[in-house]
Order: C-alpha cells, then structure tokens, then sequence
C-alpha cells in the first residue's frame, strides 16, 4: 500500500506541476485552484505512504536512498504549502511542486529499481528522451536567435537609421517587428520548458535502471541539466510575473543559451553520461 | 478611333489655375456627360484630383478642341490656360495615363492614392454612360499597368508623408496595429492625419485630451474617441501605446521619470512617441530608456525624405516597364482591329462552301444523317485549313503595322480595307463577334488573337 499511495501522490504531483505554470505565469485563477487541490490531494497521499512506511518498519528515521527521497519530497511539498498559508505565495509552486514531483518520481517505481521488460522499450525510452531534449534545445535557440534579432532591431528604430543611409544597417531592414520578435522569443520557450521537463524525467527513469543510481546526479553533465531546467523556470517566470521583456530578456534568454552550452559541453567531463553512451 | 489625354498638372499648372477647374465630386457626372456631348467625343472620362484635372477621352475625329470645352465649362480665357496646359495623343495619350495610374507621374512618386482616384474617376464615366470598349479596354490595361508596377517594383513600399512614416515605424515596434490605443495629446492636423492612418491601420482605442475640453471633444468626434481632461493626461498616457502630441507647451511635458513610470504601469509593454510640437513637448532623453520610443518632427521628416530620394531610383525601373505594357497594348490593339477583316474572310468562305454543298446536293442524292456530317465535317475542315495561312498573315500584318501587307491581303481576298492601323476604328467587340450560326467560331479565334 505504501507504494500505491506513493504512486498516487507522485500522479496528483505531476498534475499539480503542469497547473502551476498557468497559475502563476498567467495568473489564472482556475488553474490556481487546480494547481492548490491536486497539490494538496499529493500531499496528503504522500504523507499517508511516508506514515505508513515509517509505521510498518517501526522506526522514525528513513532506510534506504528511495525512503530518504520520499521524505526529502514530502518536506518540500510540505514548506511549499506552508508558504503558500502563510504568505499566499503561490509562485514558489513553479519550483516546488515540479521539485517535488522529480524527487517522488523515481521512489514510486518501486522498491528496487524500475527494469525495462525489453531491449526495445528501453530504447524507445531513450529516443524520447534524445527527441525531447534536442526540440528544448532547439526551441531555446530559436529563442536566442529572436532575442538577437530584437536587439538589432531595437537599435535601428532607437538610433533613427534613415533608409538609404550607408552606416551599415540598412541591410537589417528585412526584420520583423518589435512585438513579432518579442512573442517569438516566449513562444519557443513556452514550447521548450515542457520539452526540456519530459526530457530529464525520462532521463530520471532511464539512470534509476542503473547501478549508479542517486550518485548519476552528481556528474556535472546531469548537474548543469538540473541548472539549466531551474534557469528555464526563472526565465519564465520573470517574462511573465515580473514583466521582463525586450533587452533584458534577452540577455537573461543568451545567459540560459550559455548554460545550455555549458550543459553540452560538460558531455565531455562526464563520466556516466557520453553522446552514444548513455 | 484615336486616344486623347488634354490636361493640367501639379507640374503645369499652379495651384490658383488647377482649383478654377477642379471638378467636385459631385459635379463629376455631369461634367463628363457635358464632355461626352462634345462633337467628336465618343468615349470621355475625367480624373480631378488636388493635383491633376485630365480629359480622357476616345475621339472619331482628330479635329475635337477639348481645351475649348474646358474654357467654356469654366468661363476660362483661353490665354489663361495657354503654357499650362498639355495634350497628348495617341500612344503618347496610353503611355501618360499608364504613367499616371502607376503613380510614375504624381508628386510623391509612388503614392498609392492615385489608382484609386482613376479607378474612381472610371467608375464615375461608367455610371454617367460616357464609357464603351474603347476606354475599357484602355483602363483595364492601365489598371494592369499599375498593378505590375507596384507588385514589381518597390515604388510603393515606402511611405513618404509625414504621417504614413509614423505609421510605418508603429508598425516596426508593434507589428499589426489591430487593438493598439493611440492618445492625441494637443489638437493639430497634422497630429489628426496621422491619427486617421494609425485607425486605418486597425488602431482601437483613441484618447484625445487638449488644454480646451471643446477642441478636444471636435478632434474626438470623428474617430468616435474618449475624450480625457488635461489635468489626467499622466493617468491615462500609460494606458496608451501611442502618444502623438502637438501641444503648445514651451517645455517638455514628458520627461524621463515619466516615461519610466508609464512603462512600470505597463510592465514594460514598449510605448511609441511621436512628437509634432514645435518646441518638443517629449524629452529627447526618453529615447535612451529601453521600451520608449520618440521621434520627434525632424526624424519623421528626414526618414520622409530619405523615402522619396529612394522612390525616384525605383521610377526608372518603372519607366521601362510602362512602356513595355504601353507597347504591349498597342500590339494587342492592333491584333484586335484586325478583327473585322478576319470575320469577312470567314463569312466569306462559308458563303462559298455552303454555296458549294447546295450545288453538289443534286449529284449526292439522299445522304443519310451520317453521311451529311461526314460531308459537313469534310467541307468544314478543308475550309479552316485553307483559311489559317491568310488569317495568321492579317493578325502578323496587324501586329506590325504593316498597312501595305493589310491592304494587299484584303485585295487578294477580295476584303473589305481594313485600315487597320493605330488609327482605325476599331469594330465593337459585340459586332466583330457576331457572325451566322453556321460559322465556323471566329469569336473563339479573333479572342485568342485579341489576347496575344
């Protein structure tokens, strides 16, 4: 039963993580609400398992990586909704629950360790995985490559360049407008953050099936994705709350494009995660 | 039947002449069925613009004074209109409107608004009963003259008024216009017209504020705006994507820690400055913070001017393909006239080969049904073999204006003369189409020639 509940925690998780987006970066309040229920119904499935996990062993203290990363989840999601109480701080949420949802995940497949039941869905796994990360990179460059484009853009219509003028930037007279160029930039990250989710989960199913288990996470490869991930969130999360836009954004968007760099660049240093290595 | 141009222009004629003949919009009917009654006069339109008054006409006579017309419509001097006026016959005639309606001949080459006002000024004749084939067939080419031009130059992609440039840098910041809210700070034309593009545009929400709440209401009125009180207007600028303002302000009423303000209001949704007054009612230094835009009246009109700098190297190109379509008109003009003769050839022969089939009726006896085709079909196919040489020689002959080949084929044929020079009257598409039943489809024929 532990593992049922857990299971149905990290379902209810993984819904509240999807409505939080909306709730907070739209400020619907529907979705706030969804966001809130399915959260809270998480939380208490959660707590049911972790009680009687603890209770059927007769101890206080967790056994085990995957006891100790269903606790870990349960703090966070617990302090999430304390915040939430207390502060009416929703947005904390958009880190929180997909958090904690990523914590959850792995514990409920399973006591041991989750094992494909073929070759071929294992690969199948994989390609998912390959495919969702490389549409979040790409969605991410065309986002970058917006972002460009408007501060060319920007400069043109701020510095007054006359048509015909030979100062170099009448060759830029082919671009779209301001707000064409904004709502490009957001739209590609909107379209990558799912991407870029899907893809480490499916990551986080594929490593579990490993001997290395909760030490993979520590390779600067699968680091600097977690990073990535986290700067995607705070991307958003500024473009939408704080009304960051324009060249602002686009610097933050060239600072998110560099850790993806960096992200690619660290398959070199890692020792678990090698492109036709996985 | 020839083609008359007989006009003034913004080049020709100075202002005080071109609004004595300046033709309302109203008056338009009945001054060109005054024109169509001229003696002479077949077909007549007339195009009366702010800068152009123009005779259109198609004459059967190369006698006809439409100068005199226009003398006495207006109780004009004739000296007065002497060096102002021009008159142009002919392919000169097709060439200048062809220019015209392209826009190759106003004072902002380029300038969309002149199509629409021919294409007007036609549709005025049309509804006065002043227009036939002639002109048709005329200003759909010129239609498809200006049409080529636009879509194959540049000539018309860049606004030159003050007003359309403004537009045209909005639509650089915000792309479609559709929604945007404009606010008129101060009332002025020039603020107004540009107004009235940035609503054209699809603007939505116009707000309107003056010192004086009466002119502010007046200026509101035509765009169905809100009319706000001056001493709100840094309540409501935020709510506005476009400010234009003209006031009379002898210091800027928008400095820096406004504009700054605005965009926190608007979480940083970017605003577009657009400064008539003289002296500025927006600091320059607004400019500098990211999200505002300004420009003042000098950078409007230097982009305006850069525009049309542009537009007179793009005419030459225009040039050329004017007069690639002028000739092309005339070729098929010629082809056209040539339509007569070609039907008289046709009747000509099916006279004979029915004349033919009556007399051998005798000796065939009674053919059954099958038979009759066959010989129908036979008779019929020989005939269109025979014909297509001679007729493929009249429509060449026509196409190149060789009168002396015309006239030595119609001899040889025993042919009506066609003259079917530039000069001809060219026969009614309806009567150079009608032919007996039994005919073997020239209508299908002179077309396909007509469209060559």
């Amino acid at each position: 039963m532990v593992l049922l509940w857990l299971r149905v925690a990290a379902i209810l998780y993984a819904g509240a993580s999807i409505a939080i987006f909306p709730a907070v970066l739209h400020n619907r309040e529907r979705w706030k609400s969804v966001a809130v229920h399915l959260g809270g119904l998480a939380f208490f499935f959660h707590f049911v398992s972790v009680v009687e996990m603890l209770a059927l062993a007769h101890r206080w203290v967790p056994a085990g990586v995957r006891e100790t990363e269903s606790l870990l989840g349960l703090v966070v999601a617990g302090l999430f909704f304390l915040m939430w109480w207390l502060y009416k701080a929703m947005s904390l949420g958009i880190f929180a629950l997909p958090v904690t949802f990523f914590i959850v995940f792995v514990p409920a497949l399973g006591v041991e360790k989750y094992v494909f039941p073929s070759y071929g869905v294992r690969m199948s796994w994989l390609v998912a995985h390959v495919v969702a990360l490389m549409a979040a990179y790409a969605a991410l460059g065309f986002s970058i490559v917006a972002s460009g484009m408007y501060l060319l853009q920007e400069r043109r219509i701020k510095s007054k360049v006359k048509p015909g003028s030979t100062n170099g930037q009448t060759s830029v007279e082919w671009l779209p407008p301001l707000d064409t160029l904004e709502r490009i930039a957001h739209a590609t990250l909107l379209f990558g953050f799912p991407c870029m989710t899907v893809g480490l989960v499916i990551g986080s199913v594929l490593v579990q099936e490993t001997d290395l288990g909760a030490a993979y996470f520590r390779d600067p490869k699968i680091l600097a994705s977690f990073i990535m991930w986290a700067s995607y969130v705070l991307l958003l999360f500024w473009r939408s709350r704080a009304g960051l836009r324009g060249r602002k954004a686009a610097y933050l968007s060239g600072a998110v494009f560099l850790v993806m760099l960096a992200v690619w660049a660290a398959n070199q240093f890692s020792q678990v995660h090698r492109f036709g290595a996985p | 039947m020839s083609y008359t141009v007989l006009g003034v222009n913004h080049k020709t004629a100075p202002i005080e002449l071109r609004e004595r003949i300046a033709i309302s919009r109203d008056e338009l009917p009945e001054v060109t069925r005054a024109l169509a009654a001229t003696p002479g006069v077949s077909e007549c339109m007339i195009v009366s613009t702010c800068n152009r008054v123009e005779l259109i006409t198609a004459t059967d006579s190369s006698e006809v004074d439409l100068s005199a017309f226009l003398c006495n419509q207006f109780g004009l001097d004739p000296a007065l209109l002497s060096g102002h006026i021009y008159q142009h016959r002919d392919q000169q005639a097709v060439r200048h409107l062809f220019r015209v309606a392209s826009s190759l001949d106003s004072m902002v080459v380029g300038e969309s608004q002149i199509l629409g006002q021919v294409k007007e000024a036609f549709a005025t004749a049309r509804a006065a009963g002043t227009v036939g084939s002639e002109l048709d067939h005329l200003l759909q080419s010129a239609f498809s003259a200006a049409k080529k031009v636009r879509s194959e130059t540049e000539i018309g992609s860049n606004s030159v008024s003050i007003a359309s440039v403004a537009v045209e840098l909005a639509r650089k910041i915000f792309g479609s216009l559709q929604g945007r809210t404009v606010f008129l700070v101060g009332a002025g034309k020039m603020s107004e017209l540009a107004a009235r593009h940035l609503v054209q545009q699809g603007a939505g929400t116009i707000l309107v504020t003056n010192r004086t709440m009466e002119r502010a209401q007046r200026m509101a009125e035509p765009f169905n705006g809100q009319v706000i009180p001056f001493e709100k207007l840094y309540d409501y600028a935020a709510e506005a994507d476009i400010i234009i303002t003209s006031t009379g302000a002898p210091h800027h009423i928008f400095r820096r820690e406004h504009g700054q303000a605005f965009l926190h209001k608007r979480r940083n949704r970017p605003m577009f400055f657009i400064d008539i007054a003289v002296p500025r009612d927006v600091d320059p230094a607004m400019n500098k913070v990211e999200g505002l835009f300004v420009y003042d009246i000098d950078d409007l009109q230097q982009v305006a001017a850069a525009h049309i700098a542009e537009r007179k190297s793009i005419a030459a190109g225009a040039e050329v393909l004017v007069e690639g379509e002028v000739e092309r008109f005339h070729q098929r003009r010629r082809t056209v006239n040539v339509a007569p003769v070609i039907v008289a050839l046709q009747r000509q022969a099916e006279e004979l080969r029915q004349a033919e089939i009556r007399r051998i009726q005798s000796r065939l006896g009674s053919l059954t049904a099958e038979q009759a085709a066959a010989v129908e079909a036979l008779t019929r196919g020989l005939m269109n073999k025979f014909l297509h040489p001679p007729m493929q020689a009249l429509k060449q002959a026509a196409r190149e204006n060789d009168a002396v080949r015309l006239d030595a084929l119609c001899e040889t044929y025993s042919l009506p003369n066609s003259q079917a020079g530039p000069e001809a009257v060219a026969a009614p598409a309806e009567q150079s189409n009608r032919t007996s039943p039994d005919a073997p489809a020239p209508e299908r024929q002179t077309s396909v020639a007509g469209r060559r």
